[in-house]
């Protein structure tokens, strides 16, 4: 599988949260601010890699050799949760600049649902090693994408008229489905 | 203390974790494009819910505080590949339809929720109804987004056809953007009955 | 100390108990799961030939390929299950071919065109184009099957992968000839050459120049297309071939039927 298509594909026409519902909950609550949505983007794209990797590891190198298939969930979700731990604890101790800036958002990705799908996604798929990196940080930064662009306009909806029923979540469903129609139009364009 | 009924039906309507808490919205959106596929992803969810809250309230005693969180996730995770396991097993279409969203209940805020924020502080029987109105309220609620999603979409409910030949199917609300833009509707309409009803 | 022991050992437990568990749910489940498999796979032959009793799986470059046999040996046809290039992502289907080599079933499993137009491909309106069509036909879109308008990526894509598998179920389980479209130029000596192929409607009748193992010149000598078509194929094809220096090149879309005509009449005076 080329490469390029799926770059193209995870960022664009196969967009993790507008097109296969992943990660819906950070979309929502984390997308107030422009600013924030680039620091958990930021974070996500590095978690998301990492995650990816390691899953791909235990999946091809432990389970699949003992069997042990049916494991993958319960162990995917352990690895990732610790995984999660451990970037916290040495980001703390190594780069507190950088600790201070994602550190808010680490234990929210835990139960991010979009890195223990691209982690399930990419052993899925089959893809081999490059494939699953490239893939996992392609589609981390269709996610980060896809969080700013509705940053931007939840910025703007907040000094728009809008009924108080559909204030908060239910407009940024509606937006989030407009996002989704205009992201469709990548669909047909590269074929994987 | 709140009697059993209120902790019974505070899931559905008062703290619906869909419509009033809005948690677990990812299955709710990916799976409801008919009502059957709603219905089945609820019941599993409330399957796991039900487990993990029995479970860990029986537990609550034993498991030392500091490594609660890994221990419930590892009790969840068992459920959900029990679950999955089952599914595929017996209802393989069922399953073939919900795919990845099966597996990924264990990430599904409001098992993690109700076991961190209800179970660990309540004996069995209130975490049994605890779970049981909670995972009636998710199920219920994607049942009805599945149900609409079908009837405008398809012009069927549960695979029967209600509207007949001459209804020109929706099919807009069988893609991605159909889904974001029904919830947000229907998230509107529940906040505006739910203030009429004066339930906050 | 005594506490950290005491959540290492919990967590130890808690992992062990439900491993064990999951272990033994999936020995009650496994079973289950794989003679589905085994049943639904049966029946899915049955769909297409009722009479089968026993089947060999070959595996083609990661596509399986099933023969079937009747109950007294005799083969009946293949079943590829394979996959096409669609709009939305890849579409994985069932194509059933009897041995004379016609196409008497197709089945898509998955796939992720847009409702309401991609889906087109699991509805009689398009199914139907493609069930009856035989090895020896072209089964080119646009030439011997109609695309669908509105859905014309999804399902050219579904018809050129249909044209590939049947190559290889003919050439590997049929033992058909496949029509090659390839030329090896440094096997041609150098001088003109002629060839016919069918176009859209008529024969086309071409002269190719070979010079230094290069194809330097091809002149169209004789054909009854329609003409606003055919000039529009002749003048692109030519100048791609010529570039490509092989046959292996894009059709000129609508004018598929020429195209493909320009290209079977080259083949022939090279071959």
């Amino acid at each position: 599988m080329n490469l390029m298509a799926i770059i193209f594909v995870a960022i664009l026409a196969n967009n993790i949260v507008l097109n296969q519902f992943l990660g819906i909950c950070p979309y929502i609550g984390v997308s107030r601010r422009i600013e924030t949505s680039l620091g958990m983007g930021m974070a996500v794209i590095f978690v998301m890699t990492m995650a990816a990797i390691v899953t791909w590891i235990i999946y091809n190198v432990l389970l699949v050799p003992l069997d042990l298939i049916y494991l993958r969930t319960i162990a995917f979700i352990l690895v990732i949760a610790g995984l999660v731990q451990l970037v916290e604890t040495i980001l703390k101790k190594t780069n507190p600049t950088l600790f201070r800036a994602l550190g808010i958002y680490l234990p929210l990705i835990t139960t991010n649902c979009a890195i223990l799908g691209v982690a399930l996604l990419n052993v899925q798929a089959g893809h081999n090693i490059i494939q699953t990196i490239v893939y996992a940080i392609a589609a981390a930064i269709g996610f980060t994408i896809a969080l700013i662009v509705m940053a931007g306009i939840r910025e703007r909806l907040d000094l728009a008229n809008i009924s108080s029923m559909l204030r908060g979540a239910a407009v940024t469903l509606v937006t989030a489905g407009i996002l989704s129609l205009a992201f469709m139009g990548f669909k047909g364009i590269v074929t994987l | 203390m709140t009697t059993l009924a209120q902790e019974f039906t505070k899931g559905i309507f008062k703290e619906n974790p869909i419509f009033r808490l809005l948690l677990g919205m990812c299955p709710t959106l990916a799976v409801t494009i008919s009502a059957i596929n709603g219905l089945g992803m609820g019941i599993a969810a409330l399957f796991v819910l039900l487990g993990s809250n029995i479970v860990i309230s029986l537990l609550r005693n034993l498991i030392p505080a500091r490594v609660r969180i890994p221990a419930y996730i590892l009790i969840i995770a068992t459920f959900v590949t029990i679950v999955d396991m089952v599914l595929n097993a017996y209802t393989p279409d069922l399953h073939a339809a919900l795919g990845i969203f099966i597996p990924l209940i264990v990430v599904n805020c409001i098992i993690l929720g109700r076991a961190e924020a209800f179970a660990r502080k309540h004996d069995v029987g209130r975490s049994i109804i605890d779970a049981l109105g909670m995972g009636i309220g998710f199920a219920l609620s994607l049942t009805i987004l599945g149900i609409i999603r079908e009837l405008f979409g398809a012009g069927t409910v549960f695979g029967a056809h209600i509207l007949g030949t001459a209804f020109q199917p929706m099919a807009i609300l069988g893609t991605p953007p159909g889904a974001f833009i029904t919830l947000g509707v229907l998230l509107g309409l529940f906040n505006y009955l739910f203030k009429r009803l004066g339930i906050e | 100390m005594r506490d950290n022991v005491r959540m290492v050992l919990t967590l130890l437990i808690i992992g062990a108990i439900c491993g064990g568990l999951l272990s033994m749910v999936n020995g009650v489940t496994a079973p289950v799961i794989e003679a589905r498999a085994k049943a639904q796979f049966l029946e899915a032959l049955q769909g297409f030939f009722p009479a089968v009793a026993d089947s060999k799986v070959t595996d083609i470059g990661g596509e399986e390929f099933y023969t079937c046999y009747d109950g007294s040996g005799n083969l009946m046809g293949v079943v590829a299950s394979v996959t096409a290039k669609g709009y939305g992502g890849p579409i994985s289907y069932d194509l059933a071919v009897d041995k004379g080599g016609a196409i008497i079933g197709i089945r898509i499993k998955s796939h992720t065109e847009t409702p309401g137009i991609g889906d087109v491909i699991e509805k009689d309106k398009f199914q139907g184009k493609v069930i009856g069509l035989n090895f020896a036909d072209p089964i080119s879109a646009g030439v011997d099957v109609d695309t669908i308008s509105g859905a014309t990526v999804t399902t050219s894509g579904v018809i050129s992968s249909i044209r590939r598998v049947m190559n290889i179920v003919g050439e590997q389980f049929l033992g058909m000839e496949v029509e090659k479209t390839e030329v090896d130029l440094t096997t041609v000596a150098d001088g003109t050459y002629t060839g016919t192929g069918r176009g859209f409607k008529s024969d086309i009748t071409v002269e190719v120049t070979v010079s230094g193992g290069k194809i330097t010149n091809i002149v169209v000598l004789e054909q009854d297309d329609t003409p606003n078509f055919f000039n529009m194929a002749e003048g692109q094809m030519i100048e791609r071939i010529i570039n490509a220096q092989n046959l292996e090149v894009d059709m000129v879309s609508g004018a598929t039927g020429s195209s493909t005509g320009i290209i079977k009449a080259v083949f022939d005076a090279l071959k």
